[in-house]
């Protein structure tokens, strides 16, 4: 048994411990343009840098604000897609297939596209507002609000992940439940408080992580939306980590920023799991 | 039978395409060796533009050397990016790459480049205009020879006024009169994104005000001087005023371009290459565009941010002496004017300026050669982007009204020098 298991901990171990292991050797060291990029240990100055970086949490704050909201978005949109997508009714199927196609397009294209359409004064957004005689919208110059817009664009385009894994989770239930809590004379609010949710919990939780890690370490969304900006209202750890290494070629940093990052997603995945099996016990709608 | 000769047919098939393709990679090492290829990295628009110069240079060597361009990306920092990934994996598969002056300390410092001195000498600089002499050398050391030069520049519309304002308060007041007039509902667009075209634009204005951003020589740091304050506190006034839009804060290049060319803002500041676009069918400015240099506290201290770019060797390249010959023939005198008459490429050439067929075709060449008199360098450091990072993020800040002007400049000067005393303790 163990045996077979070899081959994917090898893999595992060549594409995700070895990188993580370098990563933690090289954070240990300066590397940078001013080292001629050669390493040398600093003993830990570059995690002390790292604890007094505003900059690093700063964006933090900011990319953890940015994943909850729109996960959070996500999760209830793609609930509701899911159900509506588990309903028979006549051309399902094409919409079903519709629904994917956010998720199909390469980000860069469609970030390109939101930053086209929230673009003041000539974008089509601030075109009808102006139609309506509102004032300029300035969506992407306004440290207040810029943010929202590019959780418009994550959630857009990812949506249709989080509703495909809900409605596989909702076509796991069996019928029969729902007959025989119908039996009993519940009305649909029951039997969705009762049956749908807890039984698709696994499967929120299933979308709630993988959306959670893949929207904490947000690049090209931003990267191309908004550059970080507006005073760095939008700038993810993600994007901080490689300006410090492409940029900056400050490898060392860099390495130091990406594990911080690593380190608080653990954080956050675990006290989400923690969070799910709490809600698991309590029941549902009681 | 006839099954198992069916079944013979891939076989057949996969076998012939092995041995095409060994017999073509032979054929290829063979011309290989007889000619030397050259491959130079550049950004999409430089790669197309050179075109027609490759393929003269193709024909003058032919069976010597063969010079291939590598078309890139559009983005000064996308080409960047692919440019270093390709480096620090080692051998880069390029012997020349085309890039822009705030590179350069960064690059030598890395090691990554090839010393320019056995190929070209102290005559081929002194032909050089001076401003397009600065910004090639790290160090003392020669790694860039200049392909295009390139400086910030005020557009102002003919159409509008007599003379083009000379002091920020000229600016205002011709602005604030136009708009009043309803002529133009914005005086003035600019860069105003948090990018690098943010600290061009603040770099003209901070010397302009009289003051520096940073001397990396002896570590002195401007920013948060009377001039800094008053630089980064004006652009602010100007969005407070409403003679820029707010908008200006998530503009780049190209949208101040868009802005101008539709007629919307009577001044506008851009780099040469906008004076081209500006002539096209589709503009509605077309014929009323002058060009001059920036607006200053005193005339005298007008200042235009240098923005060229060059050709540098990279080290460990096999062709060397063939890469410096194509580098030398894309950048000399012949080369620049065809490229000036054809895509409108500011020359670096001093001689080119004064050409009178380059005159009559562009009539503000003598506005260029004396704006390319009045150009400064961004501060010559390795840590520059890193500098200039922390800059742009502090003056979004002040630009979008989240801090002001003294808090954001303080704040830029206390992380730049943070930033320089962590690099020098490394350093020693």
């Amino acid at each position: 048994m163990i045996l077979l298991l070899l081959p994917a901990a090898l893999l595992l171990a060549l594409v995700f411990v070895g990188p993580l292991l370098h990563y933690a050797w090289l954070s240990g060291h300066a590397d940078s343009v001013m080292t001629g990029l050669l390493p040398i240990p600093n003993q830990g100055a570059n995690w002390w840098r790292l604890a007094s970086d505003e900059r690093f949490w700063q964006d933090a704050a900011q990319t953890l604000r940015f994943a909850a909201v729109s996960v959070g978005a996500e999760l209830v949109l793609a609930l509701g897609i899911a159900l509506l997508l588990d309903q028979r009714w006549r051309g399902r199927g094409a919409v079903r297939a519709m629904v994917l196609v956010p998720w199909a397009l390469p980000t860069t294209v469609m970030a390109l596209g939101w930053r086209w359409i929230f673009n003041t004064p000539y974008g089509p957004l601030n075109q009808a507002a102006a139609l309506m005689g509102f004032a300029d919208l300035n969506i992407l110059a306004n440290p207040a609000i810029t943010w929202m817009a590019t959780v418009v664009g994550d959630v857009w385009k990812t949506t249709p992940f989080a509703a495909l894994i809900l409605l596989a989770g909702l076509q796991t239930i069996p019928g029969d439940l729902y007959e025989a809590l119908r039996l009993e004379g519940a009305d649909s609010r029951t039997c969705f408080l009762r049956i749908t949710l807890p039984m698709l919990r696994p499967y929120i939780a299933l979308a709630l992580l993988f959306r959670l890690a893949q929207a904490f370490g947000v690049f090209d969304l931003i990267q191309v939306m908004t550059g970080g900006g507006p005073a760095s209202s939008t700038e993810s750890l993600a994007l901080y980590a490689y300006l410090n290494a492409m940029r900056f070629l400050d490898f060392g940093y860099s390495a130091t920023v990406m594990l911080g990052s690593f380190l608080l997603l653990l954080l956050l995945c675990g006290g989400s799991w923690w969070l799910l099996t709490r809600l698991q016990r309590w029941r549902w709608g009681a | 039978m006839r099954i198992r000769r069916l079944r013979r047919i891939p076989s057949l098939l996969i076998g012939g395409l092995l041995a095409l393709l060994v017999l073509s990679f032979g054929w290829i090492q063979v011309q290989a060796r007889q000619t030397e290829q050259i491959r130079i990295l550049m950004p999409a628009p430089f790669a197309d533009a050179s075109k027609a110069l490759v393929e003269q240079f193709n024909a003058d060597q032919h069976g010597k050397a063969h010079l291939e361009v590598i078309r890139g990306p559009l983005e000064t920092e996308a080409i960047s990016d692919l440019a270093i990934s390709s480096l620090l994996l080692g051998d880069a598969p390029f012997d020349a790459l085309l890039m822009d002056l705030t590179w350069l300390p960064k690059y030598a410092a890395a090691g990554w480049l090839e010393p320019l001195s056995p190929w070209f000498s102290n005559n081929d600089l002194d032909a050089l205009a001076p401003g397009a002499r600065a910004g090639n050398s790290y160090d003392g050391t020669l790694y860039r020879w200049p392909f295009v030069a390139s400086m910030g520049l005020l557009y102002w519309r003919t159409d509008l006024m007599d003379q083009p304002p000379q002091t920020p308060q000229e600016l205002e007041a011709i602005s604030k009169k136009l708009q009043s007039e309803k002529r133009v509902p914005w005086g003035y667009v600019w860069e105003g994104r948090q990018y690098e075209g943010l600290s061009c634009v603040f770099l003209e204005l901070i010397d302009g005000f009289g003051g520096i951003w940073l001397n990396p020589s002896n570590g002195l740091v401007g920013l948060d001087q009377a001039p800094g304050v008053e630089a980064a506190a004006w652009l602010r006034h100007l969005i407070t005023e409403g003679i820029s839009p707010q908008a200006v804060t998530n503009f780049a290049e190209p949208e101040a371009l868009q802005s101008f060319k539709v007629g919307d803002a009577a001044f506008m500041r851009n780099w040469p290459y906008a004076w081209a676009e500006l002539q096209k069918a589709d503009s509605s400015v077309r014929g009323n565009v002058g060009v001059t240099t920036m607006v200053a506290k005193d005339p005298s201290l007008s200042t235009a941010t240098l923005g060229s770019w060059g050709l540098a060797l990279m080290k460990g390249s096999a062709h060397r002496d063939a890469a410096a010959e194509a580098i030398r023939f894309l950048t000399s005198e012949q080369a620049q004017k065809q490229l000036f008459l054809q895509q409108g490429y500011t020359p670096t050439i001093e001689a080119l300026f004064h050409d009178p067929e380059l005159v009559r075709i562009n009539p503000t060449l003598p506005e260029l050669a004396e704006a390319l008199d009045h150009t400064k360098s961004r501060p010559e450091t390795p840590l520059y982007a890193q500098l200039s990072d922390v800059l742009q993020r502090n003056l979004s800040a002040v630009l979008t009204g989240e801090v002001t002007a003294v808090q954001g400049m303080e704040n830029a000067t206390f992380t730049t020098k943070t930033i320089m005393r962590s690099a020098g303790d490394l350093k020693e």
